[in-house]
């Protein structure tokens, strides 16, 4: 018996001397320095040259770390934006993932569906320092899934129309004005239009593009609703359809645009921005001049466009969560970084009070020749009544499941209401599963 | 013994078999998602399965810790085998907890570590209905612990996920592993379960046999110590024999040739013969006083001392306690009080019927009671033996019938076969005797 107390007793001393290294270990880790690890991708994600894509964010690293002199903030540089996603999902799958993370615009809705992405509710709720006012709306919303919000916006794109002027003035036709609707959109479509001699009106105009600019969305406010009957809906198809059946049958292509046969074609701000200044619009399309303004109002909508917006999230798993939070709630809404970024970047700062400040509008004057179309007005025309679409878990498939059989539709007409009913009740009996 | 650590070596067996499952699903699912990260299919993945999956760490590390921990704690129940049923609940607790945690870390690919804890521990509860509530929660968890049904892994990327990355013959033979290892499982538990029913069974079987052996020498012994009273009643006859053949034949020798010196003077010399038959007459009365002295040393010592009375409640509780016979005994003569001859004939009747009702007739329960109407004692003793269907000398009947007669007494005694009292075999003996106040010894 002895022995086996004496057994025991070691037993009990070798656990409680790991339990103690473990405990030391822990408080070790948990006070000194360490690095938090950011996930960023290398250029533009816009498709447009970006001299350093890396400048706002040391500069944003610089001030952190001057904050916290026992954090190092640390990325890993290099990662083009077409191999971005998956480089952290591999880092994701190796459980090696940043600590904090920028979320491209496609690949937000996997993520935060997949339980990736912290939850930031409550952050937003307890910061004081931190006003969901100051941001425009649609920005803020393209972070949130299923009403949580799991990521913050660090710039946006909206969609705008690029016009081939000079394809306009050869026929004679006035530049349309910024406010300018869908009538006005087909009379110039109809007026273009040349089958014989391959001129088309418009190239990449979506029922989904008209339904933003009709102010309206496929899917109720709680996701439990697809709305394809409603007649701001059936609007839009009707009208993408008579668009469509100008060309007669004809499939316009992105080469018809490229060489100047096309009028219009739907583009992101970014590009009008990146290919603006000197050195790129001339590249880019060599035969035509063209300009962008915004996409034409619907009946019972405005000059609204479908917005794209780049994310900072942060890993549901990390252990500096505190940090993390903090450093994404700096690049998202210092106004200074962001003022910044709005130089350097091809995309839109979310916050009110940057995109529409003084410093903005005279360095895009100065910068853009044609930019009197995007003063402070309509940018925040635009920016506020924008589309975010709202994710949610069967978003993607429910969007498939619609935009599949409406494009089949208006390209081969005609617009089929029980067709449409059929439709609508099979996504319905889906979003209720 | 044998079969106990044929048992425990079972158990030592699946939790061997167990730890090579556990690092199999471990380096399943990790290498896999490593391999995928390299071949830059990861986002691919992701898409698919829909959940991101836990650090590749995690697994391995929780389910092999914990396993550790695991067999810590069994073998350390086995070792300091401890009786207070706290420390053995925490035990078990234990084992149980750790078996989730287990399956927990292991994504709930795999739930056959609960058969392997309850193999463990099924042996280890003694009581049989806690025994059945530990089988139901560990089956339970066994049953419930899947990915396919568990609400809890719904976040977790499923086994099939991880397989579905490989070519059709990778995957194959994977899941060829994994059921060999699964279906490994389950067979030994079935193995261990039938032998643990088996050695059950054989240990239930020895303890019946084992009891009816001891009943049997039970009996015996029972049987040996009336046999030694029996020979002690022979030895105390032998030696009546002697002191009767000592003292009355020798004074009756006496009698005779004084009376028959006395019958050849009484002619000649009638002085002298009526000098001889005194002689004679006193010699008979000493011959009458030894005689009586003889008896009275040959009655029970106690009897002697303490009175009929407690005399025979002493011989009954006695009798009881040697031979575990249930004896009821009821008293309503009153005083018992009688003279010598008559306490030792009544004595001995109870004494003899007692043995009888045990040595042949195998009774477990005697009744005896004593009644008294104005002078005449009856002593009725029945018993739930056999029985006895040809009543034959040896069973003492003779001497009681004689002892009595001596006393114009009278015996009864038969089967009682056809009592309908109480319908139950046994035998019965009835004596009564006229008793006399006892009188004061000259």
């Amino acid at each position: 018996m002895s022995q086996r107390e004496k057994l025991l007793s070691k037993l009990i001393l070798i656990i409680s001397v790991f339990i103690m290294l473990a405990g030391s270990v822990w408080l070790n880790y948990s006070s000194a320095d360490y690095i938090l690890k950011i996930g960023v991708y290398s250029g533009s994600y816009w498709g447009t040259p970006n001299s350093d894509s890396y400048r706002i964010l040391d500069q944003a690293a610089a001030r952190f770390e001057e904050l916290h002199p026992n954090i190092k903030v640390e990325y890993v540089s290099g990662i083009v934006s077409d191999e971005y996603s998956e480089w952290l999902a591999e880092q994701i799958l190796k459980g090696t993932e940043p600590d904090l993370y920028f979320v491209l615009p496609e690949d937000f809705s996997l993520l935060a569906s997949a339980g990736a992405l912290a939850d930031l509710s409550d952050m937003i709720k307890a910061d004081s320092q931190f006003d969901p006012d100051s941001y425009y709306a649609p920005c803020l919303e393209a972070g949130r899934y299923n009403g949580i919000q799991y990521a913050l916006p660090q710039e946006s794109v909206p969609t705008i129309m690029f016009v081939n002027k000079t394809l306009l003035e050869e026929k004679g036709i006035d530049f349309p004005e910024s406010d300018w609707t869908w009538d006005d959109f087909y009379d110039i479509c109809q007026k273009v239009t040349d089958v014989e001699n391959h001129i088309y009106g418009v190239y990449g105009y979506t029922w989904l593009n008209a339904l933003y600019s009709n102010g309206f969305s496929l899917f109720s406010e709680d996701s439990s609703q697809c709305r394809l009957l409603d007649s701001r809906v059936l609007d839009a198809i009707r009208f993408v359809r008579r668009i469509t059946e100008l060309n007669q049958g004809y499939t316009v292509t992105a080469r018809d645009f490229d060489i100047g046969n096309v009028a219009f074609r739907p583009f992101l701000y970014s590009e009008y921005r990146g290919y603006q200044p000197y050195p790129w619009r001339v590249k880019v399309y060599t035969g035509f001049e063209w300009d962008g303004i915004p996409m034409p109002a619907g009946e019972w909508g405005g000059n609204y466009s479908e917005l794209h917006t780049m994310l900072l999230g942060v890993s549901a798993r990390t252990r500096h969560s505190e940090a993390a939070r903090e450093f994404a709630k700096m690049l998202s809404s210092d106004t200074e970084l962001q003022q910044d970024m709005m130089r350097d970047s091809s995309g839109i700062s979310p916050l009110k009070a940057v995109a529409e400040s003084p410093e903005t509008v005279a360095f895009m004057k100065e910068n853009i020749p044609g930019g009197i179309i995007f003063d402070k007005e309509s940018i925040h025309e635009i920016m506020s009544s924008a589309v975010s679409i709202p994710y949610f878990s069967k978003y993607e498939q429910a969007m498939t499941m619609a935009d599949t059989a409406v494009s089949e539709m208006i390209a081969n007409g005609p617009v089929n209401e029980d067709e449409l009913l059929r439709i609508q009740r099979d996504i319905n009996r889906f979003l209720k599963k | 013994m044998n079969n106990d650590r044929n048992l425990n070596l079972t158990v030592l067996h699946m939790y061997y078999l167990n730890f090579v499952t556990v690092v199999f699903y471990s380096l399943v699912s990790n290498a896999t998602a490593f391999r995928i990260a390299r071949h830059f299919q990861a986002y691919e993945f992701l898409s698919e399965a829909g959940v991101i999956p836990n650090h590749p760490w995690r697994m391995p590390v929780q389910t092999i810790l914990l396993f550790a921990a695991l067999l810590c704690v069994s073998v350390t129940k086995n070792v300091f085998h401890h009786d207070s049923p706290v420390v053995r609940f925490c035990f078990i607790l234990a084992e149980i907890i750790l078996c989730i945690g287990i399956i927990e870390g292991l994504n709930f690919y795999y739930s056959g570590i609960a058969l392997v804890v309850l193999a463990d521990l099924v042996n280890y509860m003694e009581n049989n209905g806690r025994r059945i509530i530990l089988m139901i929660v560990l089956a339970s968890v066994f049953v419930i612990g899947r990915y396919d049904i568990i609400p809890l892994a719904a976040d977790r990327i499923a086994f099939a996920s991880w397989l579905s990355y490989y070519s059709q013959p990778v995957r194959t033979s994977i899941s060829l592993m994994e059921s060999i290892l699964v279906s490994a499982n389950i067979i030994m538990f079935v193995y261990y379960m039938v032998m643990l029913f088996t050695s059950q069974k054989a240990e239930n079987e020895r303890i019946v046999s084992l009891n009816e052996q001891l009943k049997e020498a039970n009996r015996k012994l029972r049987e040996f110590a009336l046999e030694l009273e029996r020979m002690a009643e022979i030895r105390e006859r032998n030696r009546l024999a002697r002191e009767i053949h000592d003292t009355l034949g020798h004074t009756l020798t006496g009698i005779i040739m004084g009376s028959e010196a006395s019958l050849a003077l009484f002619e000649d010399s009638p002085e002298e013969s009526k000098k001889r038959i005194e002689a004679v007459t006193r010699s008979a009365r000493d011959g009458l006083n030894d005689v009586r002295a003889s008896i009275k040393a040959l009655r029970p010592d106690s009897l002697q001392k303490q009175g009929l009375e407690i005399t025979l409640r002493e011989m009954i509780a006695k009798f009881q306690k040697t031979t575990n016979v249930a004896v009821i005994y009821e008293q309503f003569a009153g005083k018992l009080e009688f003279a010598v001859d008559e306490e030792d004939t009544l004595y001995r009747i109870i004494q003899e019927c007692m043995t009888n009702a045990v040595r042949h007739g195998h009774a477990d329960v005697i009744q005896i009671c004593l009644r008294r109407h104005d002078d005449i004692l009856t002593v009725d003793i029945r018993d739930n033996g056999s029985g006895c269907q040809t009543v034959t000398e040896g069973f003492g009947l003779r001497h009681m019938q004689e002892r009595l007669d001596l006393l114009s007494g009278s015996l009864t005694y038969g089967n009682r076969a056809d009592d309908p009292n109480d319908g139950k075999k046994g035998f019965y003996v009835i004596a009564s005797l006229p008793v006399r106040r006892r009188q004061q010894e000259e």
